[in-house]
């Protein structure tokens, strides 16, 4: 592994934060993962303003959105991301419980790169995540201006 | 046209005009050598006028003419001197004259008087024929039971139908001569000075009217006028024809308020919806989540905990994760279900053989490692929801798979009877378990299962989603089977597009 990009994880539920990190964790990916609670501290960190004004520059290598988050939703983040000239180029992975198709017609046409839908068995949420974490954070060139750990 | 009644004198033919001519100047004759012989002088001249005279009034001119030819040679004849020669003398001559201008002027008074009758009688004829005629005519709008009234240019009612006195309940006797909006109390939809410009302008005018009926109650009636014109084209008359309107323009009412009571509804029902909908939402999202932590962390237990689990705690843990899974499978199957209950139909034509091929590749790898015989007959192209019908041929071809398991060589037949335009009937038979007709009924509940769950897994909503798609086709599903002697599963699909 030459390089490292940093996740940017999107996430209100501290389990599905625990886990999704553990899963990372057996891969060694774990490290380079920011983890904001709902919509708005995602957008105060990727603006740099708010508790996130003193944080290094630079975007993420990808972002792991969750779609029902308290205050801003992950629908929304996902529209303000793709509709601002800084931050469009950050791949954004949707990475949500739900099988609804209205969720994810709506993430495809806001631009959304990738949408995984979390699977209950605990294996294939570890292999899901860890493929994820792998291709974002490593195989895939992040665009410019992303952090990345040599 | 001539048309002679009885008691009226019937036209003397020629030949009896001229007889009669003969026959009253003999009379005549016969009478004045009478009064001779009885020594009266004088008499016998207006004696033979009497002739000329009857036979004018009675024949025709050339009888007259006849007549006074007779006259003039029988009073020569015998009575003038000398007698019994047709010889007379100079002086007599203006007596002849004064005779026959006499005769003439009779004659012609009688032909004036019977060309007066003739055409006396032919005006009355005429006059009698159309009477008849628009007698009949008037009769003939009697029997309609459209409404029919005429007024004058003054609102006077001069003509006044059946179906009037039906629809207002004024005799043709109690209205006509009446003043019509006196009558009717009529208001219009526009006013009265709008429709008179249209009607002089058109010849027409239609509307609806709200008018009075006799007993006092109200009616509505979709009202016709025709404008009349006299020969000298100055309006004379205004024909209307009113048909009653109120029990449509109640119904139109009715359907007024019941779509607004529908469209009330519909609000409702889309707001359930609406409901349902994020209620479904909530489910897939906050069901699963907790169920993916218990696995999740249980999985973590197993792995963290291994050395100091003995074999019983390792079952307990591998029956939690299980049961977890299990419910994961219950919550994607039910999520399935209530959205073909929501989704909308997208309706084609489609080919179901295509669509059978699609499921069976499906449902193919579930029997993989079996003996498993799929015969597929030919299925016609019909109207539906491609995918939805998919899922509900994927549901019924996997359940067969599973129900023949144990069997040493499955067969699976699908194929279609009762082909009609507008229906037809799918069927997937196998040589499976089958069921016990009794049992029949719970077949397509949800949640409802005929097997032991160690024999045949499964959610028990498999039939259920398939009866919704097929309710959502117009169509019904039935099942027949005997207990470990397979078991046939029906549907059928209407073709209509409200279905």
């Amino acid at each position: 592994m030459s390089t490292l990009g940093r996740i940017l994880m999107v996430e209100d539920d501290p389990r599905d934060v625990e886990l999704t990190l553990t899963a990372l964790e057996e891969y060694n990916l774990a490290n380079e993962v920011v983890v904001t609670r709902d919509g708005e501290e995602a957008l105060d960190y990727l603006h740099q303003r708010g508790n996130f004004e003193a944080r290094s520059n630079g975007n993420p290598a990808v972002l792991l959105l969750d779609l029902k988050l308290p205050k801003v939703d992950g629908l929304e983040v996902l529209k303000q991301i793709k509709s601002d000239d800084k931050l469009k180029l950050i791949p954004v992975v949707v990475l949500t419980s739900s099988h609804e198709e209205r969720d994810m017609v709506a993430s495809y046409k806001l631009g959304v790169n990738a949408y995984v839908v979390k699977p209950v068995d605990f294996h294939e949420f570890v292999n899901a995540i860890k493929e994820l974490g792998v291709f974002w954070a490593v195989i895939n060139e992040a665009p410019p201006g992303s952090v990345r750990k040599k | 046209m001539a048309e002679w009644k009885p008691g009226l004198p019937k036209p003397l033919s020629e030949i009896q005009g001229y007889l009669l001519a003969v026959f009253s100047v003999a009379v005549a004759l016969g009478l004045a050598l009478l009064v001779e012989r009885l020594h009266f002088s004088g008499v016998q001249v207006p004696l033979f006028l009497f002739a000329v005279a009857i036979t004018s009034w009675y024949a025709s001119s050339g009888a007259a003419a006849l007549a006074l030819v007779l006259s003039c040679l029988s009073f020569d004849y015998f009575f003038v001197e000398p007698i019994h020669s047709l010889t007379m003398t100079r002086s007599d001559l203006p007596y002849f004259i004064a005779f026959a201008s006499f005769s003439l002027l009779v004659s012609w008074f009688a032909s004036v008087r019977r060309r007066v009758e003739l055409e006396l009688l032919q005006s009355r004829d005429e006059l009698r024929n159309e009477v008849v005629e628009r007698t009949q005519q008037a009769s003939l709008l009697n029997l309609t039971h459209d409404t029919i009234f005429v007024r004058d240019m003054s609102d006077v009612i001069t003509y006044w139908n059946r179906g009037a006195q039906e629809m207002y309940g004024w005799t043709a006797e109690e209205a006509i001569g009446k003043q019509a909006h006196e009558l009717l109390h009529a208001i219009f939809p526009v006013p009265m000075d709008d429709i008179r410009a249209e009607l002089l302008r058109s010849g027409r005018w239609d509307g609806e009217v709200e008018k009075t009926r006799a007993d006092g109650t109200r009616v509505v009636v979709a009202s016709r006028w025709s404008l009349r014109r006299d020969e000298h084209d100055r309006p004379a008359a205004i024909l209307e024809t009113n048909n009653d309107v109120t029990e449509r323009k109640r119904r139109e009412e009715e359907i007024r308020t019941l779509n607004e009571e529908l469209g009330k509804r519909t609000t409702e029902l889309e707001a359930i919806n609406k409901e349902l909908e994020a209620f479904a939402y909530s489910i897939s999202h906050d069901l699963r989540a907790p169920l993916r932590h218990m696995v999740g962390f249980t999985e973590l237990l197993q792995k963290s905990a291994a050395s100091i689990l003995n074999e019983k705690s390792q079952r307990y843990v591998g029956i939690i994760l299980e049961s977890a899974k299990k419910m994961g499978n219950l919550i994607d199957d039910l999520l399935a279900f209530s959205r073909i209950g929501r989704a909308e139909t997208h309706k084609k034509l489609v080919s179901l053989d295509e669509i059978v091929q699609e499921a069976l590749s499906e449902v193919r790898h579930e029997t993989e490692g079996r003996d498993v015989v799929w015969k597929v007959a030919a299925l016609p192209a019909w109207f539906g929801d491609g995918s939805m019908l998919r899922l509900a041929l994927v549901n019924l071809m996997s359940n067969a798979a599973k129900f023949t398991r144990t069997r040493p060589k499955a067969e699976i037949e699908i194929g279609c009877m009762d082909q009609k335009p507008d229906q037809i009937v799918i069927f997937i038979r196998d040589n499976g378990v089958g069921f016990n007709m009794k049992y029949a009924n719970k077949l397509f509940g949800v949640f409802q299962r005929l097997h032991p769950l160690e024999s045949f897994e499964g959610t028990g909503i498999g039939l259920a989603t398939v009866q919704r798609i097929v309710h959502r086709h117009g169509g019904r599903v039935w099942a027949e089977g005997l207990v470990d002697q397979g078991a046939t599963f029906y549907f059928s699909l209407s073709k209509s597009k409200g279905a």
